[in-house]
């Protein structure tokens, strides 16, 4: 023990280079798992294991988009192109014969093309909440996954956007949605939600691209600084783009990067402008996490149809949202840190559990709501409400009611368990359940609500064609793909932020302070 | 009492505790006055002394319990995600959190009278209780929820009951809040209680399991809490937003009386360097944030409900916003007073952090907190008279009732919070709480 260094002399060797890193992969002790898992009150779990130093959180984070791309990653990169060039040849498919192509019916005229686009507005909840609210609460685990939930928030902006679009039915129209001035004076229903959802998402998908693309500034300024150096020192650094192309890969990393960084330049007058605009971003996209899913709510509870009119819808849905988001975020990560080098010094076992207690949290928020309408449409009395409810759970759609409530209330339920919501493996399988739950529940809002009019004459069953199934799936592609384009091009990691939440960013940091438990510093 | 270590001087005993006994004295008056002036209404009530009905003296007082047992209750919540999220900053503010929730059995108490008023009167606010009602289809169709294993209507015969029937049900769920509540507040104030003795992480560890499940519990029993002792007041009225309407104006207030709590005791020079400008700054925050929720929450159900246009819903608010409803004036009032004033002034960071502006805040915030209450119940005083709502003058016994409750809760709390440490100083997340800033 003697000849042991002291910790913060090895750090500073290491941050002179005159020492290596560790590499990681210690045993994962009984009880704290990585290290990260301690559960005494008072005690404060690292958010970066094995003791990173600055440079090498660069070094590790700029490493995933410098270094050479993995084999894994072209065949996914693949397979999710593949995906996306299907929903793009079955979305002109669409076009050229008309919505008919759908299941839809004259009665059940919303189905999937509604559910995917709650579904995929949805997921970008997570997002948002990571990035504003929990900015705002001072969680500074947020920092190791902001940015890749960001980014996804935008992936799925996009997807959902998509729906409604091909939904209209005549595309070459599909300019009358926002309210311009136009010769017929004909003007959208300003009284329609659905117009609403037009501003709502149009606005929520500009302020999240916002606090996203700013967010990256000084992420994208390394990489440009960095490629930059290596040029200097080596004018064909990186190879030729192409074999028959022979520009420098460094070069145009240089030159994109440069570009998207504005001009970052790391002075203190950047990082205080950075922060003061951080914060008023957060604030501004605080409202918007509830603001955007309240209105899609609102697509249906405006209406007086049974089941659709239900005044806990706004904050229901939002509950789902950030519940069906998490999954998403577990399911993109969970892998991630699997394939990419020492991303587990991260995202750590104390990350996912963080994210397993929100699903567990947000379960229990949807199936309270589930409940209370239940219990509304029976004391409501209104006989056609409840033929609604009792429809759901026993009429022909009763299997889309049972996944919902299996799914979403009940499988997460296993997380009461220590060993459960810090498995990545049972949490990976509950991201995915929970995930085909929140599906299954605009699936059954929207249809089984339809699929009963008032008239039994117009009684009629959904099925969807091969045209509803391939979109969908298609949509899946495209998420993953550009999902998969962000993990190569940018940096999944708000380094900076990162760094600040390090105890040797701590003031405090050091002999003399006493560097217990807690950690303080840093952040916003 | 307590030996402050080396590292942290601020809790030396003479800066987290009262003096024994301190305030006793007002503390007492304040309750034996408070409750002698809501009970002197509902006893004027009763007899029809001074020209107050019997329904209006049970409105206001039943809005004055209502409004304290939703403090208590945000108290409890408070608590509970204290400790739920390993909150460190707010180690040092979440022993009156426990304070205010011990008050959870007083308040459940202090309901009791009203509903056994109600009942033994067969139905004056609560029409569901009145055999003249039993009739209605809109009452049949729920009576099981609140008369089971008694019916309204006999199973074999369908012939509707003459005499009033005991709502089994209803007081079985009454007996349950109120131990859920009791057993709840009771345990989280005792391990709090027993750490202060003995330093010891098991019994946070203990605290935080409780949490988990009571807060389970907290969500169901304060769910139907609202549905049964404020929604049934109108019993054709329902909406599943209610009960998030009655939690966001639980934790609003419970908030806006912690910042009282808490400029008070600074003002009388303790807790210096414990809870801080940037502790107020926190509780400003979430008093800021609980005006935004309560708003959200509140335009929702009505916006939702007024575009739905069913009458059965929008009978609610009809009766109290039509044009020349005298409660559409309060209604706006509450628009205003509870969401765009304080959003507007708890927006700025001077105000959050100042124990003097925000206390201000806080007081006109508990005041919109029962006016809002007073909105749901007191135009039910004309509900099913067939006489147009209006405000029957004798504003003195509204007051009377509602300020006299409010009284009790703090009578309760000046009597309560001398007898342990101002802070729970061995909470394990003390350090951190003690050295928390907002922005470095």
């Amino acid at each position: 023990m003697t000849s042991t260094p002291h910790p913060d002399e090895l750090t500073a060797q290491r941050l002179a280079g005159l020492a290596r890193g560790p590499v990681g992969g210690k045993d994962p002790d009984p009880v704290t798992g990585d290290g990260t898992l301690i559960d005494t009150p008072g005690v404060r779990a690292p958010l970066v294991l094995n003791d990173r130093s600055f440079g090498e959180i660069t070094n590790i984070i700029c490493g995933y988009t410098e270094n050479p791309v993995p084999r894994w990653w072209y065949a996914a990169a693949a397979v999710t192109a593949g995906l996306a060039a299907m929903m793009t040849v079955f979305i002109l498919y669409l076009i050229i014969t008309g919505i008919g192509t759908w299941g839809l019916t004259n009665q059940v005229d919303w189905a999937w093309d509604i559910t995917n686009f709650v579904f995929w507005i949805g997921i970008g909840h997570a997002g948002t909440l990571i990035s504003a609210i929990l900015c705002l609460l001072k969680q500074k685990w947020r920092t190791a996954v902001n940015r890749s939930a960001e980014a996804m928030t935008i992936f799925a902006v996009i997807c959902a956007a998509t729906f409604p679009g091909i939904h209209i039915g005549r595309q070459w129209m599909a300019w009358f949605l926002p309210p311009l001035p136009n010769a017929n004076a004909i003007w959208p229903n300003f009284r329609s939600p659905l117009l609403w959802d037009v501003f709502a998402i149009s606005t929520y998908g500009t302020v999240s691209l916002l606090f996203w693309y700013m967010g990256m500034i000084p992420d994208v300024a390394t990489l440009r600084d960095r490629a930059d150096r290596r040029l200097r020192l080596n004018p064909q650094s990186g190879g030729p783009l192409l074999p028959f192309l022979p520009i420098p890969v460094d070069l145009i990393r240089a030159k994109v990067y440069g570009f998207l960084s504005l001009g970052w330049r790391f002075s203190g007058r950047h990082w205080h402008r950075y922060e003061a605009a951080y914060l008023i971003l957060a604030g501004i996209s605080t409202p918007l996490v509830l603001s955007v899913h309240s209105i899609v709510s609102m697509d249906f509870a405006t209406s007086i149809l049974p089941g659709w009119h239900t005044t806990i819808f706004p904050p229901y849905f939002v509950a789902g949202a950030i519940f069906g988001g998490f999954a998403m975020v577990l399911l993109l990560l969970i892998p991630a840190r699997e394939l990419y080098p020492h991303m587990k010094d991260f995202i750590t076992l104390r990350h996912l559990e963080n994210m397993a207690k929100i699903l567990t949290l947000t379960g229990l928020m949807v199936g309270f709501a589930y409940s209370m309408e239940f219990f509304i449409a029976y004391y409501g009395g209104n006989e056609f409400e409840l033929y609604a409810f009792k429809n759901r759970a026993t009429g022909p759609y009763w299997w889309a009611y049972w996944t919902m409530i299996g799914c979403n209330v009940l499988s997460p339920q296993v997380f009461w368990n220590k060993a459960m919501r810090t498995s990545p493996f049972v949490i990976f399988i509950v991201s995915i359940l929970v995930t085909i739950g929140m599906w299954f529940e605009r699936f059954v809002i929207i249809v089984t609500s339809l699929h009963r009019a008032f008239l039994p004459g117009e009684w009629h069953m959904f099925s969807p064609t091969a045209v509803d199934i391939c979109i969908f799936v298609g949509s899946l592609g495209v998420f993953t793909h550009l999902f998969l384009l962000f993990m190569r091009f940018l940096p999944m990691f708000a380094m900076a932020e990162l760094k600040a939440v390090l105890p040797i960013a701590s003031p405090h940091h050091g002999p003399g302070h006493g560097s217990g438990g807690h950690q303080h510093g840093g952040g916003h | 009492m307590t030996t402050a270590p080396v590292h942290r001087p601020q809790l030396a005993a003479d800066n987290i505790t009262l003096a024994k006994g301190a305030g006793r004295g007002v503390g007492m008056a304040l309750i034996v006055v408070g409750l002698l002036a809501a009970l002197a209404v509902l006893g004027m009530g009763l007899s029809g002394a001074a020209g107050v009905t019997k329904k209006h003296a049970l409105a206001v007082y039943h809005t004055g319990a209502m409004g304290v047992l939703a403090m208590a209750l945000g108290g409890l919540f408070f608590t509970m995600v204290f400790h739920l999220t390993n909150a460190g900053w707010s180690a040092t503010i979440r022993r009156q959190c426990e304070n205010l929730a011990s008050f959870l059995p007083f308040a459940w108490l202090l309901v009791l009278p009203a509903l056994v008023i109600e009942i033994a009167n067969h139905g004056l606010l609560f029409a569901w209780l009145n055999p003249a009602y039993y009739h209605d289809h809109a009452l049949q169709v729920k009576s099981a929820f609140f008369y089971l294993p008694n019916h309204i209507v006999d199973h074999d015969t369908h012939k509707v009951a003459t005499e009033p029937v005991l709502p089994v049900f209803f007081l079985a769920r009454a007996l349950v809040y109120g131990v859920v509540w009791t057993l709840l507040s009771r345990r989280l104030c005792a391990l709090s209680r027993a750490q202060d003795a003995s330093p010891s992480v098991e019994l946070a560890a203990k605290a935080r399991f409780t949490s988990s499940w009571g807060m389970l519990l907290f969500a169901l029993t304060t769910a139907f809490a609202s549905f049964d002792w404020l929604m049934s007041v109108d019993f054709k009225f329902f909406s599943t937003m209610w009960p998030v309407w009655y939690f966001s104006g639980a934790a609003f207030s419970a908030m806006a009386l912690l910042v009282l709590v808490f400029a008070r005791l600074k003002a009388v020079g303790k807790l210096e360097g414990v809870v801080t400008s940037e502790h107020f700054h926190d509780k400003g925050k979430i008093l800021f944030s609980f005006t935004v929720f309560w708003a959200y929450i509140s335009f929702s159900q009505y916006f939702l409900i007024w575009y739905g246009n069913i009458p059965e819903e929008t009978a609610y608010y009809y009766f109290r916003t039509f044009e020349g409803s005298p409660w559409r004036t309060l209604g706006i009032t509450l628009m205003i007073g509870h969401f765009i004033a304080p959003f507007l002034i708890v927006l700025f960071r001077p105000v959050k952090k100042s124990p003097l502006a925000l206390g201000l805040v806080a007081l006109w915030c508990l005041g919109m907190h029962f006016a809002d209450i007073y909105f749901v119940l007191r135009p039910m005083v004309d509900a099913g008279t067939g006489l147009p709502p209006h405000i029957m003058g004798h504003l003195w016994v509204d007051l009377a009732a509602i300020v006299g409750l409010f009284a009790v809760l703090v009578g309760f709390l000046i009597v309560k919070i001398p007898g342990l440490s101002l802070v729970a100083h061995n909470d394990p997340w003390i350090d951190e709480s003690l050295e928390h800033r907002n922005y470095v």
